[in-house]
């Protein structure tokens, strides 16, 4: 079920009105029968998955609360990652290194062939299982008390509001909500209901309205001039953003109202002066996820230069493997290794340059913002190309198509840009986005829609007469569920 | 005041503010200059008829206005679909009468476009027709156009629309030339097929013959493609016998009858000078 369609709006005002309505268990038995029913109306038979990833879970974190050997605690954290990263690797990846080894085989010489698996990506795991994981390793760790209620650690786990596309949400910031019923409270409402409004905004409106443009581009790149594959890429820049954080936004909104909260998962990333500070605006929840449970255990930044190098691109690039099963997706993650590396490389002389010509400050600001974007937008072309109606041997040649066509020198002129109705539609709203976010820098817009009713009233209907006019209502799918 | 009150003033303020608005683009529809527009404000009277898809924007208006010195109407779109073409012919025979020449580029009848009858939704409130598609093809669009007004307006024809608020839309055409990279990789292109079917064309062919039983002289061709890719399109030949034997109206096939680079915006468009050359010779061929 996603939550732009018809059934999400009846699921809604049939779960809420109850939700109040209970109280303790019976509320907690909700939830769950509730996130069960969200996830499985996508495919009720990875509702099992989903149970059987619980039950491993909660079983080795009371194993692990109650064994003082460290050997063993340490098998049973090996055990939990194991079965983890073993459901994500058959469901996610199987299929990927069965490919890869067989093009390796081909690739010096010999005949090869390996048989591939029809398995169905099941919606969110990688969420899910992240979310799981960081469970056990933090009672591994002794950071968080074990959860003792097997209902309020599966009501954690399959959670509907964020269970298929995040944020994640640590054990350590979400179990302890669990402790009172939360009452029902007009403030939590107020925000919360806007931030659904918001998140639809940028979904249904942005999103799903540039779509159309940015598909045609990576269909057939050959097709199309250079100005209008660069408007492409910038629109998928602006399409990724507002799918995710448009999901984001609705998912802690659902969870502010029913009186939970959830951390910030996107703080315009697209404003960040340097990659490390892109990466504490981007998909916050899983960035902070690999830094505490893969960069940091693998040493961080305490070995010296080189080490942090090495650290910072493994964790790159697992994060680039993480969102998808195409080298594509790995060299994406290569890229944003690089970028970090080389920004820690080059940034003391690039500042010292600026000393030395004195620049000023904001067109200092303005060329950071500038370099970075344009970096991103790059390897943004690489992790569209990784999209899973473009078969993986298309997926290189069709990012070198719309990078060889940007940079051909062809096609560089208005005239020459089809579907530039699109074009106005998308720079009109993005432009719309972008001045709501530098205004929410001065006038904080949460605060604002809780504080002041007038506000309040003209910035929703505001949002439901873009919505109706600029919304497409076609119930797509957000991207990030592919993940 | 309650807490709550501010839930029927959202509501309230939105409900008004759509109608408003709505009100307003409303008027804008029936002052734009666009085609549809003019089809439906009681301004499309015409000589000359055209249809087709985005090839169908192939017969340059200026141009056969200037070499006939007769008016013409293109209701051509791009992906323009058999359905919605024949409701958008109907509707122009109940408000006008018959014309005199109607010209269809039948390589149209290749597809069903659901998302083409969806972006029509500003012009369903003029036509029964296009309200009953709608209807048909995308109800939660349609109910959702009844319950807020302001979505009629949001899509692509709706923007051009407003785009042609205070211009003529006769002179746009694709200007361009076919890139290098496109006409070296028609070297090597895959068999296309025209899709279009048998009832496809029977559906659209009795919306043609009421026109000519109305007195239109109603001509069906074949629009030029890009010579490599012409020839990589397997069932030309059977489209035009099978669109004969369905209609009864023959086809001229045309789509070998341009050649160079120079004349094309890519494999299945002709530019502005490829659509001049193109019409000097069609015009002739059918008596205008």
């Amino acid at each position: 079920m996603v939550f732009n369609s018809l059934n999400f709006f009846i699921f809604s005002a049939v779960f809420f009105p109850l939700y109040f309505a209970l109280r303790g268990k019976a509320r907690l038995w909700l939830c769950l029968i509730a996130s069960y029913v969200f996830y499985g109306a996508w495919d009720w038979r990875f509702l099992g998955l989903i149970v059987t990833s619980t039950l491993i879970d909660y079983y080795l974190g009371l194993s692990l609360e109650d064994e003082q050997d460290q050997t063993r605690r340490k098998r049973l954290l090996q055990l939990s990652l194991f079965a983890n990263l073993g459901f994500l690797a058959f469901f996610k990846y199987f299929n990927f290194f069965i490919e890869s080894a067989t093009a390796g085989i081909q690739s010096m010489g010999y005949d090869g062939s390996l048989s591939t698996l029809h398995i169905i990506l099941p919606v969110g795991i990688s969420f899910y299982t992240f979310q799981s994981m960081s469970y056990s390793i933090d009672v591994y760790r002794k950071q968080i008390p074990v959860e003792r209620n097997l209902l309020r650690f599966a009501t954690f786990i399959s959670f509907f509001p964020q269970l298929v596309a995040g944020p994640i949400v640590r054990a350590s910031d979400f179990l302890p909500q669990f402790a009172k019923d939360r009452e029902f409270e007009w403030s939590r409402f107020q925000v919360g209901l806007g931030q659904i409004l918001w998140g639809f905004f940028k979904k249904v409106a942005i999103a799903d309205s540039i779509a159309p443009f940015v598909d045609q581009c990576f269909a057939d790149p050959s097709k199309f001039g250079g100005l209008h594959l660069a408007i492409g890429v910038v629109f998928y820049s602006f399409q990724i953003y507002c799918d995710f954080s448009g999901y984001s936004d609705i998912a802690i909104g659902l969870a502010r109202i029913m009186g939970f909260d959830f951390p910030k998962n996107f703080n315009k990333p697209y404003f960040s002066q340097d990659f490390s500070e892109f990466w504490q605006r981007w998909h916050i929840s899983l960035s902070g996820w690999l830094r505490d449970y893969l960069y940091i255990p693998l040493g961080g930044s305490r070995g010296g230069k080189l080490f942090t190098w090495r650290n910072l691109m493994i964790t790159m690039l697992l994060g680039g493997l993480w969102h998808g099963a195409a080298w594509v997706f790995v060299l994406w993650g290569f890229l944003h290794g690089s970028y970090q590396v080389l920004g820690k490389i080059l940034s003391p002389y690039w500042r010292k340059l600026h000393d030395a010509v004195r620049t000023p400050k904001f067109i200092r600001v303005a060329l950071n913002v500038a370099i970075v974007y344009f970096l991103t937008c790059f390897a943004w072309v690489y992790f569209r190309a990784g999209a899973p109606n473009i078969a993986m041997s298309d997926q290189i040649p069709i990012a070198h198509g719309v990078i060889g066509g940007i940079f051909s020198g062809e096609g560089w002129n208005f005239g020459a840009v089809i579907n530039k109705f699109i074009v106005l539609k998308g720079v009109l709203l993005i432009g719309m986005m972008l001045f709501v976010e530098i205004l929410d820098e001065k006038m904080p817009m949460w605060q604002m829609v809780d504080q002041r009713p007038a506000f309040r009233v003209v910035s929703f209907a505001s949002l439901l007469w873009l919505i109706a006019l600029f919304g497409v209502f076609s119930a797509s799918a957000f991207i990030y569920f592919q993940f | 005041m309650k807490k709550w009150m501010w839930i029927p003033v959202v509501l309230l303020v939105t409900f008004l503010g759509d109608r408003l608005a709505a009100y307003l683009l409303t008027s804008a529809v029936e002052k734009s200059e666009f085609r549809y527009s003019r089809l439906y404000a009681g301004d499309g009277k015409a000589d000359i008829v055209l249809l087709g898809n985005s090839r169908g924007l192939n017969f340059f208006q200026p141009y056969i206005e200037e070499a006939t010195g007769k008016s013409t109407l293109n209701l051509s779109y791009n992906a323009m679909p058999a359905d919605l073409g024949g409701a958008l012919l109907r509707d122009y025979m109940d408000t006008y009468g018959a014309p005199e020449k109607l010209v269809v580029d039948v390589t149209f009848l290749d597809r069903d476009n659901e998302e083409l009858i969806r972006e029509f939704r500003p012009y369903a409130q003029y036509s029964e027709r296009l309200d009953s598609l709608l209807k048909i093809t995308d109800s939660s669009i349609y109910w959702g156009t009844k319950v807020a007004h302001l979505s009629r307006y949001g899509g692509e024809v709706a923007q051009r629309m407003f785009y042609y608020l205070s211009k003529s839309d006769e002179d746009w055409l694709l200007d361009r030339q076919i890139s290098k990279q496109m006409a070296e990789d028609s070297k090597s292109l895959e068999p296309y097929r025209n899709n279009y079917t048998l009832d496809r064309i029977r559906a659209f062919g009795k919306v043609v013959n009421a026109y000519q039983a109305a007195g239109t002289d109603v001509r069906f061709v074949i629009n030029p493609y890009y010579p490599a890719f012409q020839k990589s399109i397997m069932n030309l030949d059977s489209l035009a016998l099978d669109v004969r034997r369905e209609t009864g109206i023959p086809v001229l096939d045309y789509s070998k009858s341009v050649t160079g680079d120079q004349n094309f915006g890519d494999y299945q468009h002709l530019n502005k000078k490829g659509a001049e050359v193109y019409l000097a010779r069609m015009l002739k061929d059918i008596g205008l």
